[in-house]
């Protein structure tokens, strides 16, 4: 019995030896052939795709596959001599889960770059992993300041900051009357740094918030809140938080009474938010990163391929997640100009320094970066829900 | 006392969702003496199976619809009474669903590991829990879907509306007829003398199998029950919707005394009151705290759970 038991597990052992060694040799055909003068890097894309935030984590995953298509497709990395691959990695929204998809993706020696993360809470722990790796990484969704703040080379970001969106959508909210405010957050790096932007800056110019209190992103019982904000009576109530339980939480308000309409960042600016809350979303509000790419002529032929593409029409961080991974293939690509590969480390470095000095008409604007890696391009647009659909409001509406 | 009211009315409304899933730990704990922890995933099963059950009777774009029975539609939700029959039917084919998952989970996860030491059952359960969490996020859908808003909700005042009421009356209802069947009939006798000794059951003639597999049918079926609740209460449902309510209703199994069914409905009114107080009157951030503190002190001076009898270890 005990021979027969030891033979099993040397069988498994070996099983698993032979399955492994087979799994390396599939590993091994993708690498660079430079056999015929082209060179293939590889690009990460790393978002929530199972849990968490999927709506805008699929929004990125697609912006960055139509970039790295269309880029492939173009003279530019024909006549380089380049081509890129795409590797996703699913950070299912949460900071653990992050930096094992990070030590997976820089695990590739042919990784150069990564688009993502989006949640502030996954960016920031995996921004460490690929600084290390002299991998660069341009977020095109987290929003929460302290992502480029932490001196870390290689690390950048095409949407704009929560520093900017906070007041942004104070400031819009005195200009369209609401002068109390209850705020309310999820506990999460990127909902308590916007909902803090937010309570400052709304004081700030005068406004009042009436009480603020923390939630979890992962509560769906938001009834006992509920009932206590509409004691308070407030004007607006700010959301920090993402779609899946500020959209329940936005219901309860309106079924415990409340009137008030809820305001948010651009976690919650998603179809997914008015599926959810049903008629209670009806009037809520959303600041966004970056211009409405539906009016921006850059945009145009992105928004018909990418519709083209994938049957849908493109998100807000579809447009960043392109323009992202555009920025990390057009460095590339000059970086190659200088050195024979971009994946030793005066490639690594080359590929940096190109990063950071490139200037480029992207799909959001002209793409460029700040000392600190941040897009110069810091534009925040305000949302309303109206007839079940988010609609983009002119500012100059509202003064 | 206006607010205190409607607090009420919330932590009741949670309560009674939090017992009916409580009953199913405490169920098969009481027969088993084992912690059902795929039983959070029972209430999630049975949730999606309401809401595409629902969702079939009632979206116009979905379902009988497009099957040509729009007639069967109208009738349903054209009128009270045809509301009432149609969630009638979601309630008792999720509720049937579910159970029969619950007794196909039983007969191949648990009973080949009935004599097996009691920690073996557990991890089974929790891959369980993990096989039909992942099954729903790869075979149905990873994002929140949400619940057709059919039931006609009317406001009462205080915070009081027609669905917390169904809610409400609904799990009472349901609570009682467990209790019923448990003290009064010969299944529930049956039911009391396996979870007393197994061995001596069986003995007298009892076929523990049958015992066990109502046992597994009766839990999550009330688990499904709970579910579409949730569903209906908060709109939307997602896979992985069973873990924190699974969590609350199992120390609520707890709070009451873990084996015992009417701990186990004490045990969860009192937590879906305290969170829903705490949250209220205190802060969101501490409901939890609360609740658990309370559960600790509870387990320091009555280790069985307030109805729970302390039972003295056999030597």
């Amino acid at each position: 019995m005990k021979l027969k038991t030891g033979a099993t597990l040397f069988a498994t052992a070996m099983l698993a030896f032979v399955l492994a060694f087979a799994l390396v040799g599939c590993g091994g055909d993708a690498n660079d052939s430079a056999a015929d003068g082209v060179t293939t890097y590889t690009i990460g894309v790393a978002s929530p795709f199972t849990q968490g935030s999927v709506a805008q984590g699929q929004d990125i995953k697609r912006g960055a596959q139509l970039a790295i298509e269309t880029f492939n497709d173009s003279d530019e990395a024909r006549d380089a001599g380049i081509q890129f691959r795409m590797v996703e990695g699913d950070d299912m929204g949460d900071p653990k889960t992050a930096v094992t998809v990070a030590n997976t993706l820089v695990s590739d020696s042919n990784l150069i770059g990564v688009v993502g993360h989006y949640n502030s809470g996954a960016s920031i722990p995996a921004s460490k992993v690929y600084s290390d790796a002299g991998v660069v990484m341009v977020s095109p969704g987290s929003t929460n300041p302290d992502l480029t703040r932490q001196g870390l080379p290689g690390v950048f970001r095409t949407c704009a900051t929560d520093d900017l969106q906070g007041p942004a959508g104070a400031q819009y909210a005195l200009d369209m009357g609401y002068t109390t405010a209850v705020v309310i957050d999820d506990s999460t790096p990127y909902g308590e740094g916007l909902a803090t932007f937010f309570a400052e800056a709304f004081e700030e110019l005068g406004g009042e918030v009436l009480m603020t209190e923390k939630t979890k992103d992962v509560d769906t019982d938001f009834n006992a809140l509920a009932t206590r904000i509409s004691a308070e009576n407030p004007d607006i109530v700010f959301y920090g938080g993402m779609y899946n339980a500020g959209a329940l939480f936005s219901k309860q308000l309106t079924d415990a009474g409340v009137a008030a309409p809820v305001m948010g960042g651009d976690g919650i600016q998603e179809q997914d938010w008015i599926d959810l809350a049903g008629d209670a979303a009806e009037g809520d509000y959303a600041t966004n990163v970056g211009a409405p790419i539906d009016s921006l002529p850059s945009a145009r032929v992105f928004v018909e391929d990418y519709e083209d593409r994938f049957g849908e029409p493109a998100g807000t961080f579809s447009a960043f997640s392109y323009d992202a991974a555009m920025a990390i293939m057009k460095a590339a690509v000059e970086a190659s100009a200088e050195v024979s590969s971009l994946t030793s480390p005066a490639g690594r470095e080359a590929l940096l320094d190109a990063l950071e000095n490139i200037r480029f008409d992207g799909v959001t604007g002209e793409i460029s970066f700040d000392e600190n890696g941040d897009t110069n391009n810091k534009i925040i647009s305000l949302y309303r829900v109206e007839d079940g659909e988010w609609v983009f409001v002119d500012p100059a509406s509202i003064q | 006392m206006d607010i205190f009211i409607q607090q009420l009315v919330n932590g009741i409304t949670l309560g009674g969702m939090y017992a009916l899933i409580a009953l199913g730990y405490t169920l098969v704990y009481g027969i088993l003496l084992m912690i059902n922890f795929a039983h959070a995933e029972m209430f999630m099963v049975g949730a999606y199976v309401g809401l595409f059950s629902l969702k079939f009777f009632s979206d116009p774009e979905w379902g009988a619809a497009t099957l040509g029975l729009e007639g069967m539609q109208q009738f349903f939700t054209g009128s009270i009474f045809g509301l009432i029959i149609m969630f009638a039917i979601v309630f008792i084919f999720s509720g049937i669903v579910t159970g029969l998952l619950g007794m196909l989970i039983e007969r191949v996860a648990y009973r080949p590991l009935r004599n097996a030491p009691r920690l073996a059952p557990l991890i089974s359960a929790i891959g369980v829990s993990i096989f039909l969490q992942n099954a729903v996020l790869l075979w149905v859908d990873s994002r929140a879907i949400a619940f057709p808003n059919v039931f006609p909700v009317v406001n009462f005042g205080y915070g009081i509306n027609s669905l917390k009421i169904f809610i409400v009356v609904t799990s009472i209802i349901l609570l009682i007829g467990l209790d019923t069947l448990v003290s009064k009939t010969k299944m529930g006798k049956a039911m009391r003398a396996t979870s007393q000794d197994r061995g001596a059951a069986q003995l007298m003639g009892i076929n523990i199998n049958k015992v066990i597999a109502a046992t597994f049918f009766i839990g999550p079926a009330l688990g499904a029950v709970a579910g579409i609740f949730h569903g209906m209460y908060y709109g939307a449902v997602i896979f992985n919707m069973g873990f924190f309510p699974g969590i609350k209703a199992f120390t609520a199994a707890v709070l009451g005394g873990i084996g015992n069914l009417r701990g186990a409905m004490l045990g969860g009114f009192m937590l879906g009151i305290i969170e829903s107080m705490t949250a209220g009157f205190i802060s969101t951030g501490y409901k939890d705290v609360v609740a658990f503190a309370i559960l600790i002190i509870v387990l320091i001076f009555r280790p069985g759970g307030l109805l729970g009898e302390s039972v003295v270890e056999k030597v």
